[in-house]
């Protein structure tokens, strides 16, 4: 099943090979990771699997449960690619937990719409202290209508373009300044029988974020703000055609590895490739370095990953210093839970989430999170140089849009990953993607 | 609906139960009860649906037609109901010559035969996430079957070409079905009489004659039996498709089923979901009768007079 | 699916199924070349793949990637498995064996109890309603009235529990199981039955003495029809599960392989695993099955 994104939104490592295994099977994956006693006025958590997200969120949960005995969290693992559909059904069986973890923008504001999540901003409003020690870039996907509907937590996941430092050399090729080198590296490594490009065609998502990239550069951070208002016929407006032509082109240039539509990201699949040599180069989650270190034998530990933002195209409106990607992740606290159980809740939020503690773990673990605490502890990590590079594009980028999927309400996002899986097939082109889509704004 | 009158020998005098058959209509209850409430209400529900509007998070609100009008004009249902019949038509033809010819061969009376049959009910047993788990790794364009041997031939975008795509759905539903089918008519030729094939040795008809003229044509009830379960069975292909390939490349594979899943699981539009799952039943069951029909007779179709 | 009764052979109660003669050198059918080769090769494709996911399950990662798929390890090494296994996968058998039982063995009584009294009472039109009723259900396919059936599991206050796939279930099995019951209470001579009541039995006495004895294979084979459907069901968990804990096998699997990637001996592993009960219990009750299907469906 091809959600939207999960893995991407968190940094999901997910353990492939023996290693790995051994790390998962400490982090409980082997059931749900439930962690605190069962009494009647605990809160419920629900979170992701997949290392290293998963240790993390558990040890702070146990952090918390330490402190309180009396009002504990209980804490439950989900795997990704399934959390999101639950997360629905459940909420509308009425069985949603305390806190709902999400990715914020078009999911929270259906909640919010259906009533079902809590309004924090007066909350934020008391406790100046937990929002001042957050990104403000990270809010914006947690604000709907003006108010503060959910807590950003854990970290900032901007897409980056990956590329194999190995091939690059042994073909004699340079990292990508412009569009037309892009274009021109295709046709190289084509030529050498390499993939240009990694992609896991089959999560759609994974195609989206070239779409993301390329609407930026050329139109600007404005060609997809007129979409998210629902402006009529926002998908028609100047820049958006020339930015689906040059993807096309990109295609129709055998710029994805063969097959791409059937590979998931889920799988990591796409990665293997990259650290295996046979794609050049691919553009991805920041998440996706703590799992192909995991992953790709000494890849990433004999430097031979290469990383930098999507280059300009000759003639954009976009500022080069844009981000896309995911700002952060959210905590929601249902509306549905009880008193106590809402008051446990904002006590995590202010006591455990994003501790020093915690935010140390994330940069353990290869990650920048949300929180301005985490830059003097960059430095010190193993992966600096990475994290250095995730932390200026998070806070120095111009406009840090949110994935569209996210963004969206989640009908809006099911069309719009719907087409973008058929551009990908070629079986619409620009003009028809135009105006499918305009076709689905409002809804 | 032919029903066998039972042959009223004699007076009867009523027995505990009251009467020859008042005693046991009771008896249908349970089966009734269980079926109306998860069989029947779901099935008005989903047509009440279609007329509502539900994100399957809010309220339920009555929507009057809107859903009908936004998935008859949705150019993606024409599209789901074409590759619903694609993936039934093909998998029929691919299936019967086949099932029919192993059939007929597995019915021979040798121990080997016997064995074959053992071996042969095994893909039956997989479960369709598993069997979609390991043809999507077999089939994997970097890591799977082609690039392990070798063969550059096996190393096609199985999964991410439209046709191809189709084509290994049908592969699959065949490879794990065959057998089935196999046996089903396996057990129809076995009850053919002898004495019609030794007449018709008598009579000097070689071994194709016989086999279009006896065989065939003794099969009829166990063929339209066989095609029903899989022209109705096809509708169901969802956890097949769903994990091979979420009903990609694109929307290739998206059948019925899974059209209403995305709409209904993944994007909200739990309306035109039920809009889509109330074509699906009529589909069916049109299916289903028309079937029927070409037995010719009622709901003994079933039922070689033999 | 433990009702496999053994001894009781199927064919002993159809006698007309397999009273060929097996006369040696002379068959009764013609030899055909081309189903016997078509039955060879089909056989091979059917195996090529149960081999490949057996083999592969033994080897690392590594030495997957690195070695022709076709050939076995070697050096097997059952790291996959004890991943696996330490998985949970033995919690999601045990929801899977709940589940399966749960949901066959009432939907089989009481689908034996309508397709009795649907023969034995004929002549009501309450039955003959029940019985179209029916026949209409086996049209209908489980997929077009899921979300229905979501929205009464939630007003049962039955989200997340095995109940929520097991009612259904029992729903679900029963038009199939009525059809093929009925044809078979049908071919009880009447004379029998009349007996039976001559002798003063009641209606239940005569469904447990006489129906239930003949129709045993028939019982059987519904039994293992829907045992095996239920058994490897994805969408009511899919749609009514949530937590780990209540996961079936067919779930788990499809989360364990999302959780595992690329890792094609471990995934395959999970399969063989999964599959592995079915196919003992298979191994046990293969000649009810395959007579009891030929004999239930190839009419």
């Amino acid at each position: 099943m091809e959600l939207s994104s999960i893995s991407r939104r968190n940094f999901l490592n997910l353990a492939v090979g023996a290693g790995a295994a051994g790390a998962l099977a400490a982090c409980g994956s082997s059931g749900p990771g439930t962690s605190g006693g069962g009494s009647g006025a605990s809160a419920t958590y629900w979170y992701l699997t997949g290392a290293p997200g998963e240790q993390i969120r558990k040890d702070t949960v146990d952090r918390f449960n330490k402190d309180n005995s009396d009002s504990k969290i209980q804490g439950t693992a989900y795997q990704n690619d399934a959390y999101k559909t639950k997360i629905k059904t459940a909420i509308g069986a009425g069985q949603a937990p305390t806190i709902i973890w999400g990715w914020g923008g078009g999911g929270l504001k259906s909640y919010v719409e259906a009533g079902q999540v809590e309004d924090l901003t007066d909350w934020f409003g008391q406790n100046a202290a937990v929002k001042d020690k957050l990104f403000e870039t990270s809010f914006g996907p947690a604000t709907i209508n003006g108010k503060i509907y959910a807590m950003p937590a854990e970290t900032v996941a901007p897409i980056v373009l990956f590329y194999n430092k190995e091939v690059f050399q042994k073909n004699g090729a340079q990292p990508p300044q412009s569009w037309d080198d892009i274009m021109n590296l295709v046709t190289l490594f084509n030529g050498k029988g390499i993939a240009p490009f990694s992609l896991g065609g089959q999560s759609r998502w994974t195609n989206m974020m070239w779409m993301e990239f390329l609407f930026d550069r050329i139109g600007g951070p404005e060609l997809f703000q007129g979409v998210f208002e629902g402006k009529p016929n926002a998908w028609s407006a100047p820049g958006a055609k020339e930015a689906l032509t040059k993807l096309r082109q990109l295609i129709d240039a055998n710029g994805f590895v063969k097959g791409f539509s059937s590979i998931t990201a889920d799988s990591n699949a796409d990665q293997a490739l990259l650290y295996r040599g046979k794609a050049a180069m691919m553009l991805h989650g920041t998440w996706t370095y703590g799992s192909m270190a995991n992953d790709g034998g000494n890849f990433v530990k004999d430097g031979k990953l290469g990383w930098m933002n999507f280059p300009p195209v000759t003639g954009g409106k976009g500022d080069p210093s844009n981000t896309v990607g995911n700002p952060g992740q959210y905590y929601a606290i249902s509306s549905k839970a009880t008193a106590e159980q809402k008051e446990t809740a904002k006590k995590f939020f202010k006591d455990a989430v994003l501790s020093d503690a915690e935010v140390k773990e994330w940069v353990d673990s290869g990650a920048v999170p949300v929180a301005k605490s985490s830059q003097s502890m960059l430095a010190a990590s193993k992966d600096a140089e990475f994290l250095n590079f995730v932390y200026d594009i998070s806070t120095k980028a111009k406009n840090f849009g949110q994935s569209w999927d996210q963004a969206l309400s989640p009908t809006a996002a099911e069309a719009l990953l719907d087409n973008i899986a058929k551009f990908f097939q070629k079986s619409i082109g620009p003009d028809e993607f135009i105006s499918n889509m305009n076709g689905t704004i409002g809804k | 609906m032919t029903t066998v009158a039972p042959p009223p020998l004699r007076v009867d005098r009523p027995t505990s139960g009251g009467g020859r058959s008042g005693g046991v209509a009771w008896m249908a209850v349970p089966a009734l009860i269980m079926f109306l409430i998860f069989g029947v209400v779901p099935l008005l529900g989903v047509l009440a649906l279609s007329f509502a509007q539900w994100d399957g998070i809010g309220e339920i609100k009555p929507a009057g037609l809107d859903a009908w009008q936004s998935v008859l004009s949705d150019p993606g249902l024409p599209h789901a109901l074409w590759v619903t019949f694609v993936i039934m038509a093909l998998s029929w033809l691919f299936q019967t010559p086949l099932s029919l010819l192993i059939g007929v061969f597995l019915a021979g009376h040798e121990r080997y035969r016997e064995w074959l049959a053992v071996l042969y009910f095994i893909p039956l047993l997989l479960s369709s996430a598993a069997l979609a788990i390991t043809f999507k790794a077999l089939l994997d364009p970097n890591f799977g079957l082609g690039s392990g041997l070798g063969v550059d031939f096996l190393n096609q975008d199985w999964l991410g070409e439209s046709k191809l795509a189709v084509g290994v759905v049908v592969f699959v539903v065949s490879w794990q079905f065959i057998p089935f089918h196999s046996l089903i008519y396996q057990g129809g030729v076995r009850q053919i009489p002898r004495a019609m094939y030794e007449a018709a040795q008598i009579d000097g008809a070689g071994r194709m004659r016989q086999f279009f003229s006896i065989t065939l044509p003794q099969l009829k009830y166990t063929i339209i039996t066989s095609s029903t379960l899989m022209v109705v069975g096809s509708l169901t292909f969802f956890d097949l498709i769903f994990v091979l390939t979420a009903g990609g490349p694109g929307d290739a594979t998206r059948v019925l089923a899974l059209d209403m899943y995305q709409r209904g699981f993944m994007a909200g539009l739990m309306g035109p979901a039920s809009v889509i799952a109330v074509i699906l039943v009529l589909v069916g069951l049109g299916l289903a009768l028309g079937l029927r029909r070409l037995g010719g007779r009622g709901d003994e179709s079933q039922l070689e007079g033999a | 699916m433990t009702t496999l009764t053994s001894g009781a052979r199927a064919a002993d109660a159809r006698p007309d199924l397999d009273e060929a003669p097996r006369r040696k050198g002379r068959r009764g059918t013609p030899r055909n070349w081309i189903g016997g080769a078509l039955g060879w090769v089909w056989l091979l494709v059917v195996l090529v793949p149960i081999y490949w996911i057996v083999i592969t399950s033994f080897k690392t990662q590594s030495t997957y990637f690195a070695e022709n798929t076709m050939v076995p390890a070697k050096d097997p090494t059952l790291e996959n498995y004890r991943l696996v296994l330490e998985a949970g996968f033995v919690r999601y058998f045990v929801n899977s064996v709940i589940i399966t039982v749960g949901a066959v063995i009432p939907a089989v009584a009481i689908s034996f109890m309508a397709a009795y009294a649907i023969v034995r009472g004929s002549g009501r039109r309450f039955l003959r309603w029940t019985n179209s009723l029916f026949l209409m259900g086996l049209a209908i396919p489980l997929q077009a009235v899921i979300i229905p059936v979501y929205l009464i599991i939630i007003k049962l206050k039955m989200y997340d529990t095995l109940g929520a796939i097991i009612l259904p279930s029992i729903a679900f099995a029963i038009p199939l199981s009525v059809l093929v019951l009925t044809n078979f209470i049908r071919d009880v001579p009447k004379e029998l039955f009349e007996s039976m009541r001559m002798d003063g039995a009641t209606e239940w006495g005569t469904l447990l003495h006489l129906a239930f004895p003949l129709t045993r294979p028939a019982l059987v084979t519904v039994t293992i029809y829907h045992g095996l459907t239920i058994w490897n069901g994805f969408l009511l968990p899919l749609v009514l599960i949530q937590s780990p804990d209540n996961r079936p096998l067919p779930l788990a699997l499809w989360n364990f392989q999302g959780q595992y990637g690329t890792n094609f001996p471990a995934i395959l592993a999970s399969v063989v695993l999964t599959t592995l009960p079915i196919l003992v219990m298979y191994m046990v009750g293969r000649r009810q099955l395959l007579s009891g299907l030929t004999a239930g469906f190839g009419k």
